[in-house]
């Protein structure tokens, strides 16, 4: 790859990848949310990845790394859904607003996101979703990079064999 | 105003990913802490262009964008730096 893009690709996917945060923070309130700020924030990964192959990556997303993101993502979607079920009998209940007023002030105040919308649990499923989508789409070009790189390599042998 | 939502939350998505920014020695690409400075100078320009994104009525800078860009420099030098040889 061209030292152009190498020396461009680094700060440029820096950037990308707030713009990626800032497109999960505002999820609740405008276009975008957790899958597309997620895939903004891969996207920047991947950019990072094609131009300075695996090895070279500046952003090393490890598998103990990828696996930690994906369970914390997952397991905290089914715990703020199991919390809504124990405090208010729903599945996902929005403890933050409560629209029915089935649940005591303090569990409303400890989902509540802080911003002046106070859109309760929403935020916070972005955020995890983001994460999600951020290390599935990542794997699925590491797996594809390092099945590339076998493929060569089985072919080089079979070179050497057959010489 | 400053919103604490989007600060903390951007803050800590940053630093989550700014702590796998690892620069490889042996790579022919090397960023050294100067760099960062022009990063740092395109995101305040970035923030400021983006105004008061997704609230309009907090601070004139994208609060989320920056705080994730200080959160990715916290990450860089908490977690990403290179072992010094002794």
């Amino acid at each position: 790859m061209s030292t152009i893009l190498k020396i461009f690709v680094f700060p440029a996917a820096m950037l990308i990848m707030c713009l990626g945060v800032l497109t999960i923070l505002g999820g609740h309130i405008t276009p975008g949310g957790g899958f597309q700020g997620g895939a903004m924030i891969a996207g920047a990964f991947i950019f990072c990845a094609v131009v300075y192959g695996l090895k070279e990556n500046t952003f090393h997303f490890s598998h103990n790394f990828m696996a930690a993101m994906e369970s914390a993502g997952a397991l905290i979607y089914v715990g703020l859904g199991l919390a809504g079920l124990i405090f208010s009998g729903f599945y996902l209940y929005n403890l933050g607003v409560d629209l029915y007023s089935i649940v005591p002030t303090f569990i409303k105040n400890i989902f509540d996101y802080p911003d002046p919308i106070h859109a309760g649990i929403i935020p916070y499923l972005n955020i995890v979703v983001g994460l999600k989508v951020m290390v599935g789409l990542s794997a699925v070009v590491i797996a594809f990079m390092q099945f590339n790189h076998e493929d060569e390599n089985n072919d080089a042998d079979g070179e050497s064999d057959g010489k | 105003m400053l919103y604490l939502g989007p600060t903390l939350f951007g803050f800590l998505l940053g630093f989550i990913l700014g702590s796998r920014i690892k620069n490889n020695p042996e790579s022919e690409m090397h960023f050294p802490y100067s760099s960062y400075i022009v990063v740092i100078i395109a995101a305040l320009y970035m923030a400021w262009q983006l105004g008061p994104f997704p609230y309009y009525v907090d601070s004139p800078l994208a609060s989320g964008f920056v705080a994730c860009i200080i959160g990715i420099f916290a990450g860089k030098i908490v977690f990403g730096r290179q072992p010094t040889k002794t």
